[in-house]
């Protein structure tokens, strides 16, 4: 199978730059991007079909296409808040791997004519801006980044900023606020970052998998990544597995791969032999999934028509032990931490909710306040500010849907469970 | 040229109304010209889309989701439905989330009966509640600021007061703190809100979070008779709403529907929390007579005044008499008693101000406005902060947001230097040889200004260069900071920026005083008769105001002093203003004062001049007086009573002592005064009650009668030391804001601004305690070292009438100040 993102990840001493370049031919796609145009190197990104890896799926190269013309600076800012719960995949590339991250910020930089980029780290990761600060210095000595940048006339600054610890903060304007030094909480979009972001100017958020995967498009050309996946998910996507299988994990797998391939044979199965209850494929801002809709190919289409979508691509699994209720008490409790209390329906709903699942799972809950929970996520979906509500919305709903019986039986007290 | 008016429509359906609105407005104010109601927390139309509160969702064809009808700007054949059943169950979920740990204490909420959340809830909100949760408790009245009270609890994050504070104001003084449910409205390490402005969170407040500390709990909002009015404390006759209750002032908001001419919607602090005077003891009740025990009642008393003054005139000429007016009273009763003492008592000793200045200007009048399509905005030695405030936001406004360029001539480092892109601080009293550096660069004969300017000639020929391409100038200037003949040199800068190809010159002369302009325009002056008439101009004078009107020059203000301490002037009518306070030289003052035969004094309050009258007459003032009064823009607007006094209206009172002089005066009430205004004036001719009892109407501008060239002259200074500039703040501690102001927190001590060089010349360290001595008179102050000005002076500002900042000053001189340490 053909690697794009973990390809030699596990080769010791990868973080420093020499090593980079012995074993992957690090920094090779400068040159190649260098001897197009920027507008080339933005049609190579499109042709290549790579869409946005952070959770909305959205076309990579027309992003980049949308940035207001003529009007500079421009920035980027490779969004490496990694906070969904269940995804620890950008967190293991910028451990292991954090100059193919550079490599792909400065091929972005490049092709949108940006003079300065920001990697915008979670507040926790700590450990990853030291190796992420490093691997920048090691760039600049190089001279992959600075002025005149291998004589092509391209110039990069790179920063690093760690965030502050909040969640909303993934969310692509929340991080231009906070990145900026305001409170972290979303902003209005029309405008779109691409016209008005960073300092109100045209910036361009990716996803830090999403940048990994440029120099393999630079390196390889864009029929190379186009040739993987399925006609509208291309290429390979870093799942990160967790919940109730053998070896939980990050795993790449090609778009399309069917889900229960992931769980089987890349996680190594259920535990102790137990059989699927429910899984979320996308990480907890997705609707959780029942069982028998396991074999669904895993890439955004199939992933959309199965009710869920692929999100981050983190795959939370969970066996038939397992009392959704209390599952989505822990998610629920999650979001009303995270609500950053911007917009009413979120900052009151999502702790509505989580009132309301506390009574329920500890017991003492009411019949009828299940349908109430319906019928916060109706007034709740589709009406917040920002996607953290309808993210709230998801396991909540998802949940109702499909394990409606979890529900009855614990207000029935004939069941309790972890 | 930056213009705020959009004249592209587009056309759009709203309920299947045909709605035509100006490219860019949001639906919720498309909606509303169609009366079509969109329920809003959030949106507020000063402070733009914010979209958090989620109240206005509404359905638009071909989008899937629901959207934000107050972010979401009309578009041509958009479809827009706001009464579907998706929308209302839209509308009850968002107020349910709304109400959820929203408090039940609208029975004791000063927000109640006028409140937005009670108002929506009742139109669009769910018949009940399906929270069987213990409401969240937060903290209850938390102190803000010593007039703000916050209710946590209330609150529903709607984030209008932070955004005001942010857009408006422009200091993020209010913020929000923490996350989710916990997030609330705070500030910076709890320091106070006390900005200037701080007050008009409260009206903007959808819910009764912000409240007023003054009025809290004090009166039901449907027990108020509010009346519309304009506030009387600055220039910018702000519009206001006064709220009484059993004919006692309770509080004043700000307008629900901004008056964009004048204040776009706000108040300033001032003008919110400066009216306890109204209920003031220390108001002139009834007219007094030295040496009655008895008050008079009102016909004796002018009968008596009437009859005093006729009697100086007799024996000892016309100009034995004179009148000191202000800057603070109503165009009606500053006309009447130009009036009175021409027609009556045939002196033109009328005067209203201790600056030189002369009426109208040589380019046109600038309003609010102007300044937002400005292509360049001047400011010269005006600080809008303290003088005008609400001129200081359409400043920070045409600044921030309309991307006027500001450039700023001072002698002061102001507030607003922050926002501008050039700077030039010229060194105190030197502003007539800057001004007329100034005009020679934009003349193209460049050459430095005077040395003792500070300031160089580059400085200068960059001016000239942005002013000649700029478009539009407005020029905004406090001539009562201007010294030497520095308000003349402004005039014929003002002419040359006007005469420049493709510059179109607008000017706006910034006196802090409520009527300041109106003074200027009802000829308060010694040489100028109603509407800017010079002396000279017989013909037309006496074509408007009679044969018999006199025509030789009068006295100003400080030669009317001067002229009483000789003994040539043996009776002055002194009307709402306190010169032993006011005026240069205090001491002199007193003196000159003690030397009349008659003092009148026509006032609100008891003063220091006051106490030293032979007659008191009682003048109604804000709150309770009914007239014209002129912006600061040049707007004429009627200020209406909203409490009521058995003391007539002090119009009233002047007509009984012009009839006692038999001179004709058949007013009933101020309008009648008006109506003779907008005759004898050609500016005001169409300013009638009915045309400005809405908005106000800007009247003409009133054009300088012509001059010749002038030279520069700056100020003479009066003895050794540091050169002494006084500057005014908004907070004075005076008769108007007493010791029992709810705005005592905002006095300052008294203050002298060094500049580092000077202080450590003198070994002076901030906060050190001085003497400033000049004049044979000293003033206790403390040291701020600070870049307030340039070496060589001091700033003080008059913080108090108790300062008695005046006595080191000199009529038409600077003062130079000695500073002394004290122990």
């Amino acid at each position: 199978m053909t690697l794009i993102l973990t390809k030699d990840i596990d080769t010791p001493g990868l973080t420093g730059i020499d090593v980079y370049e012995k074993t992957m031919g690090g920094y090779q796609s400068l040159k190649k991007a260098f001897s197009h145009t920027p507008e080339e190197v933005v049609e190579m990104v499109k042709a290549s079909g790579l869409r946005g890896r952070g959770g909305a799926g959205f076309p990579t190269g027309l992003k980049w296409s949308f940035l207001a013309k003529d009007v500079f600076p421009r920035y980027l800012a490779c969004n490496a808040d990694e906070s969904e719960p269940g995804t620890c995949k950008d967190r293991e590339l910028m451990e292991k791997n954090p100059h193919m991250l550079i490599e792909g910020m400065i091929l972005c930089s490049y092709a949108c004519r940006i003079n300065t980029a920001y990697c915008y780290i979670r507040g926790e990761f700590r450990h990853i801006q030291r190796i992420f600060d490093k691997a920048v210095e090691e760039a600049y000595a190089k001279g992959y980044l600075g002025k005149n940048i291998l004589g092509s006339g391209f110039d990069l600054e790179m920063h690093s900023h760690l965030g502050a610890g909040a969640y909303i903060c993934g969310e692509e304007s929340a991080l231009l606020s906070s990145l900026e030094g305001c409170r972290g909480e979303p902003r209005l979009k029309p405008p779109f970052p691409a016209v008005e972001g960073l300092y109100s100017k045209p910036t361009i958020v990716n996803n830090v998998e999403t940048l990994c995967v440029v120099p393999f498009i630079v390196n390889e050309g864009p029929e190379a990544h186009a040739a993987l996946g399925t006609e509208k998910s291309k290429g390979t996507k870093l799942v990160s597995v967790s919940g109730h299988v053998n070896k939980p994990g990050n795993y790449e797998v090609v778009m399309g791969t069917p889900t229960s391939e992931i769980i089987n044979k890349h996680a190594g199965g259920i535990r102790n032999g137990n059989k699927l209850k429910a899984f979320i494929p996308g990480g907890s801002s997705v609707p959780m999934l029942p069982a028998d809709k396991a074999d669904v190919p895993y890439d955004y289409e199939s992933l959309m028509e199965a009710g869920s979508m692929l999100g981050s691509g983190a795959l939370i699994v969970m066996d038939d032990t397992t009392n959704v209720v209390a599952e989505t008490l822990r998610l629920a409790y999650f979001y009303m931490h995270e609500s950053c209390g911007k917009c009413t329906p979120c900052r009151e709903g999502t702790r509505w909710m989580h009132q309301l699942l506390t009574q329920i799972d500890n017991g003492t809950g009411k019949p009828e306040q299940v349908e109430l929970l319906n019928d916060i996520c109706d007034n709740m979906s589709f009406k917040c500010f920002c996607p953290l509500g309808d993210a709230a919305v998801g396991p909540v709903a998802s949940s109702i849907k499909y394990f409606r019986q979890d529900y009855e039986e614990i207000l029935a007290g004939t069941k309790t469970g972890v | 040229m930056t213009t705020q008016t959009n004249t592209e429509t587009v056309t759009l359906t709203i309920d299947g109304k045909t709605v035509t609105a100006p490219k860019g407005t949001v639906v919720v104010d498309a909606a509303r010209t169609v009366n079509i109601e969109i329920p809003v927390f959030c949106y507020h139309e000063k402070l733009g889309p914010f979209g958090c509160c989620r109240m206005c969702l509404v359905e638009v064809e071909k989008m899937p989701k629901m959207a934000t009808a107050c972010t979401l700007t009309v578009a041509e054949g958009m479809v827009v439905r706001t009464n579907t059943d998706k929308v209302e169950k839209a509308q009850q979920g968002v107020l349910e989330f709304t109400l959820l740990n929203h408090p039940l204490d609208c029975p004791v909420c000063d927000k109640g009966g006028e409140c937005p959340l009670q108002d929506n809830t009742f139109k669009f909100g769910p018949p009940e509640t399906r929270m069987q949760f213990e409401r969240f408790n937060r903290d209850k009245a938390t102190p803000l600021s010593p007039v703000i009270t916050i209710d946590r609890e209330r609150c529903i994050a709607c984030q209008r007061c932070t955004r005001y504070s942010d857009i408006i104001e422009k200091d993020q003084a209010l913020v929000m703190l923490n996350r989710g449910f916990r997030n609330t409205v705070s500030t910076f390490n709890d320091r106070p809100y006390d900005t200037r402005f701080s007050g008009n969170v409260i009206d903007i407040c959808p819910v009764g979070a912000l409240t007023n500390t003054d009025f809290r709990f004090s009166a039901r909002s449907w027990d108020l008779k509010n009346s519309q009015t304009t506030c009387g404390h600055c220039a910018c006759n702000c519009n206001m709403i006064l709220g009484a209750r059993v004919n006692e002032m309770k509080r004043v908001t700000s307008q629900q529907n901004a008056n964009d001419a004048v204040d776009d919607g706000w108040i300033c602090d001032k003008g919110r929390w400066g009216y306890e005077f109204t209920r003031s003891k220390n108001r002139i009740a009834a007219p007094w007579q030295k040496g009655r025990t008895e008050p008079l009642d009102v016909p004796e008393a002018a009968e008596a005044v009437a009859g005093a003054l006729k009697k100086i005139v007799e024996e000892h000429g016309p100009d034995a008499v004179g009148y000191i007016g202000s800057p603070f009273a109503l165009n009606e009763e500053l006309y009447l008693y130009q009036k009175l003492f021409r027609q009556g008592l045939g002196t033109n000793n009328i005067d209203h101000k201790t600056h030189a200045d002369t009426p109208g200007l040589p380019v046109a009048h600038a309003d609010m406005l102007d300044i937002e399509s400005a292509g360049f905005l001047l400011v010269v030695a005006s600080d809008p902060t303290e003088e005008l405030p609400i001129l200081e936001l359409r400043i920070k406004k045409a600044v921030t947001r309309l991307n006027v360029p500001l450039v700023i001539l001072n002698d002061q480092k102001t507030v607003l230097d922050r926002f501008a892109q050039t700077r030039v601080r010229y060194n105190v009293g030197t502003d007539a040889s800057v001004l007329h550096a100034l005009d020679r660069a934009i003349q193209g004969q460049g050459g430095a200004a005077d040395a003792a300017t500070g300031v160089s000639a580059d400085q200068l020929s960059g001016l000239a260069d942005r002013i000649k391409s700029a478009g539009k100038v407005v020029v905004v200037y406090n001539p009562a900071a201007l010294t030497g003949n520095g308000a003349q040199v402004i005039k014929q800068l003002l002419k040359t920026i006007d005469a420049q190809d493709g510059v179109e010159c607008r000017a706006m002369p910034a006196a802090p005083g409520t009527n300041a302009v109106g003074a200027m325009d009802m000829g308060i002056l010694p040489g100028f008769y109603p509407g800017g008439l010079p002396l000279n101009d017989a013909a037309t004078i006496k074509e408007r105001f009679g044969e018999e009107t006199p025509l030789s020059p009068g006295a100003s203000a400080l030669e009317m002093i001067e002229k009483a301490a000789k003994g040539e002037i043996k009776a002055l009518v002194v009307h709402r203003c306190n010169p032993v306070v006011d005026f240069p030289d205090g001491k002199k003052v007193k003196e000159a004062l003690a030397k009349l035969k008659l003092l009148v004094v026509h006032d609100i309050l008891h003063t220091e001049t006051s106490g030293m009258a032979d007659f008191l007459l009682p003048s109604n003032g804000p709150g309770f007086d009914e007239g014209t009064t002129t912006s600061v823009g040049g707007r004429v607007q009627l200020r209406t009573r909203g409490l009521h006094t058995e003391t007539p209206q002090d119009v009233r009172i002047l007509t009984r002592v012009l009839k006692a002089l038999e001179v004709e005066a058949n007013y009933k009430d101020a309008t009648d005064v008006l109506k003779e205004i907008a005759e004898k004036i050609p500016a005001y001719s169409g300013i009638t009650r009915k045309a400005i009892r809405k908005t106000g109407q800007n009247r003409e501008t009133i054009h300088a009668a012509g001059g010749s060239a002038v030279e520069p002259q700056n100020a003479g200074t009066n003895g050794e030391g540091l050169t002494l500039r006084v500057t005014d703040v908004l907070f004075r501690h005076d008769k108007v804001l007493d010791a029992e102001s709810p705005l005592a927190h905002q006095f300052q001590q008294s203050t002298v601004q060094m500049h580092p060089d000077d202080a450590e010349a003198l070994g002076l360290k901030d906060g050190a305690r001085v003497r400033v001595t000049a004049n044979g008179a000293f003033v206790e102050a403390r040291v701020a070292v600070s870049g307030k000005c340039n070496p060589g002076s001091v700033v003080m500002p008059r913080v108090s009438d108790e300062q008695n900042l005046n006595h080191l000053l000199t009529p038409g001189a600077l003062a130079r100040v000695t500073i002394t340490p004290q122990g």
